[in-house]
């Protein structure tokens, strides 16, 4: 039996077995698939580590072809009780913004080591995602997690990402830099989650302090909760940061939609914060996103975003608007060539920015 | 093509237009004076740096390690204030650009995470240029805030004002608009007591806190960082004084008496108050 044939049979298994299904590594992904994000990813709200069948879709049903790896195949499973993983970014870009010189540079964004024991398999477990580079090492997950009732219900108590609103990959969207919840502020403190077949939820109780040191009584509370059903799926977060330095509330509607070969991503998010020197500040973030599955391996995301930073002032709104070809060739390897341009008020340079980028993302 | 096109429209037409700026400055808020040229002074890299790049993450409650780049927290939460990431360094240390963290995270050689500005272009060369000069000249606070004809304004930076705080904090911060007296900063004039456990400081219970040591944070004076021993915090409320009247008072560096109550005029005592919550 062929390597090729052992993946299709252990991802239609496991189809079968959860009934319900898998997200990888972003978004449209879900919702191109009509599946959840626990399904794929170790971290039951998505993003990190991919799970065994997520590896295995992300050899199979992604790529334009898969390399036959002698009839064995990468699971991340080391053994019964342990698993690992990676993600390595590298990008080339060219950014022009008026009135400056233009830059163009290549980055390591980022290598990130994923590692997961489960003391008790499917049940008890410690998670880790480190970023090792670049710079030195920085933990940004690091939790217990412990599932009951037949994988309903879990608690996990440690560094998590919050659970708010879509997780995309980019954390410069404005919907994932606005409201400051990203794959950069992390959070200490708990989460219950709750998933079934069409409902994923979560609640979490947090420090609010984007992994700072903690110094006041007041906790970060994050609710986000999501249907899915196989052609569409939409959800509500809501968040509440009760600080001494200015309260801050969140509240998002978001939802996906499949038609044809087409995933539509869309989220608005409002905010209210009080943490800003001049008093209070009311804003509102809104994205909508097209991914167009042109044929196996090969995607163009479209993407149109909206930030109002205080509705108090007039004339102030930015756009972002990005065209960006994704082709994953082989297993584990994913190209992408894209542009973004920027589009604020004319006296701010940067919010008229160019740029166009070529990113080298490595997965397994 | 048809359904590319189709994509495209849809999804330019719901994100709207921007702004065309208009009244607005080019942090987009309502004109106030017009821009500052980039020059190595606190108040042109606020508004030439901190506030359009910097404060799209770092503000708010939800500041990235707790760091605020606004303008009214900047200065205090940068010179001489100890890194989060690093704490053996200073995210900003007059007169040495290259041990400064914040230096070291803009030119993308920090000891963790990546380059500053996350997502974003990295700042230009010259700018760069221009906030190496601004610590090397001792990262004075903008001379344009301290204005020589008014009394010194007091405000607490961390804890806040009436904080109700888990546990202790690792320092007390106090920023002053103007330019303190540093020899007026003692245990004279600079008091913390607590309440005694009933939450009043009128039953004559109180207890004043011992052993106060004081750390200036700044080549000119505004910046006063007070630490207190590990083993005097215990839970109770807190009311930290610095006096403004009687015999012995803070003072600018022209003697001037600081505005403690803020009412406009010399004279009248400092005084912010935090509770310590939890057993420590």
């Amino acid at each position: 039996m062929s390597a090729r044939m052992t993946l299709v049979r252990i991802l239609l298994a496991v189809l079968c077995l959860s009934g319900s299904g898998a997200a990888f590594a972003e978004p449209y992904f879900a919702v191109q698939t009509g599946l959840k994000c626990a399904s794929c990813h170790v971290n039951p709200t998505g993003g990190g580590m991919r799970n065994e069948f997520g590896s295995a879709w992300g050899q199979t049903a992604l790529p334009a072809q898969h390399i036959d790896t002698d009839g064995d195949s990468w699971t991340g499973k080391v053994s019964k009780y342990l698993s690992i993983g990676t993600n390595v970014r590298a990008t080339a870009s060219y950014t022009d913004v008026p009135h400056q010189p233009s830059q163009s540079q290549f980055d390591l964004d980022e290598a990130r080591l994923y590692v997961e024991l489960s003391a008790i398999p499917d049940r008890l477990s410690v998670y880790f995602d480190q970023r090792i580079a670049p710079g030195g090492s920085t933990n940004l997950e690091a939790y217990g997690r412990y599932w009951w009732n037949n994988r309903t219900w879990y608690v996990q108590a440690g560094q998590m990402y919050l659970p708010y609103g879509l997780r995309l990959e980019d954390d410069s969207a404005f919907i994932r830099e606005v409201p400051g919840i990203n794959f950069a502020t992390p959070d200490q403190g708990v989460q219950v989650g709750l998933e079934t077949g069409n409902w994923s939820a979560q609640l979490a109780v947090t420090n609010g302090t984007a992994s700072g040191p903690e110094e006041d009584k007041g906790k970060q509370y994050s609710l986000r909760a999501e249907y899915v059903r196989s052609g569409w799926r939409a959800g509500a977060s809501a968040n509440f940061n009760d600080a001494d330095s200015g309260d801050r509330k969140l509240a998002n509607v978001f939802a996906g939609l499949r038609t044809g070969p087409i995933a539509w991503l869309g989220e608005a998010d409002y905010i209210i914060d009080k943490g800003f020197a001049d008093g209070e500040r009311r804003q509102w973030v809104g994205l909508i996103e097209a991914n167009w599955l042109m044929r196996q391996g090969h995607n163009l995301k479209i993407t149109a975003e909206y930030f109002e930073p205080d509705r108090s002032v007039a004339e102030d709104e930015k756009n972002r608007y990005s065209l960006v070809y994704e082709y994953t060739p082989v297993q584990f390897l994913q190209l992408r060539l894209g542009a973004r341009l920027y589009d604020g008020i004319p006296q701010n340079d940067l919010d008229n920015r160019t740029l166009a980028f070529m990113q080298v993302n490595a997965y397994f | 093509m048809n359904r590319t096109a189709s994509a495209i429209a849809a999804t330019m037409l719901i994100a709207g237009c921007a702004g065309n700026g208009e009244g607005l400055d080019q942090n987009g808020r309502p004109v106030d004076g017009g821009p500052i040229p980039l020059a190595p002074t606190l108040a042109s890299i606020q508004q030439n740096v901190f506030t359009p790049v910097c404060t799209r993450c770092h503000a708010g409650a939800s500041a990235p390690l707790g760091l605020r780049l606004d303008e009214a927290s900047a200065y205090a939460m940068l010179v001489n204030a100890p890194s989060v990431e690093v704490p053996t360094l200073r995210r900003i240390l007059p007169g040495n650009p290259d041990m400064s963290y914040l230096v070291q995270k803009i030119e993308g050689h920090a000891a963790v995470g990546g380059t500053m500005p996350l997502n974003s272009p990295p700042l230009p060369a010259e700018t760069i240029a221009v906030i190496r000069q601004w610590v090397l000249e001792g990262a004075a606070q903008s001379s344009a805030s301290l204005d020589p004809q008014t009394p010194a304004v007091l405000a607490a930076i961390t804890p806040d004002a009436n904080a109700i705080l888990e546990k202790a904090p690792a320092q007390i911060v106090i920023s002053a608009n103007v330019e303190l007296d540093t020899s007026s900063l003692n245990s004279g004039t600079v008091s913390l007591i607590r309440s005694g456990g009933d939450g009043s400081f009128d039953e004559g219970n109180e207890v004043e806190v011992p052993a106060l040591s004081f750390e200036i944070r700044s080549a000119n004076p505004t910046v006063l960082a007070i630490a207190v021993p590990a083993s005097a915090w215990v839970p109770d409320s807190y009311r930290l004084r610095i006096a403004g009247g009687g015999a012995v008072a803070v003072a600018d560096l022209k003697g001037l008496a600081i505005d403690g109550d803020a009412d406009g005029h010399a004279g009248g005592d400092f005084v912010t108050d935090f509770d310590l919550g939890r057993a420590q």
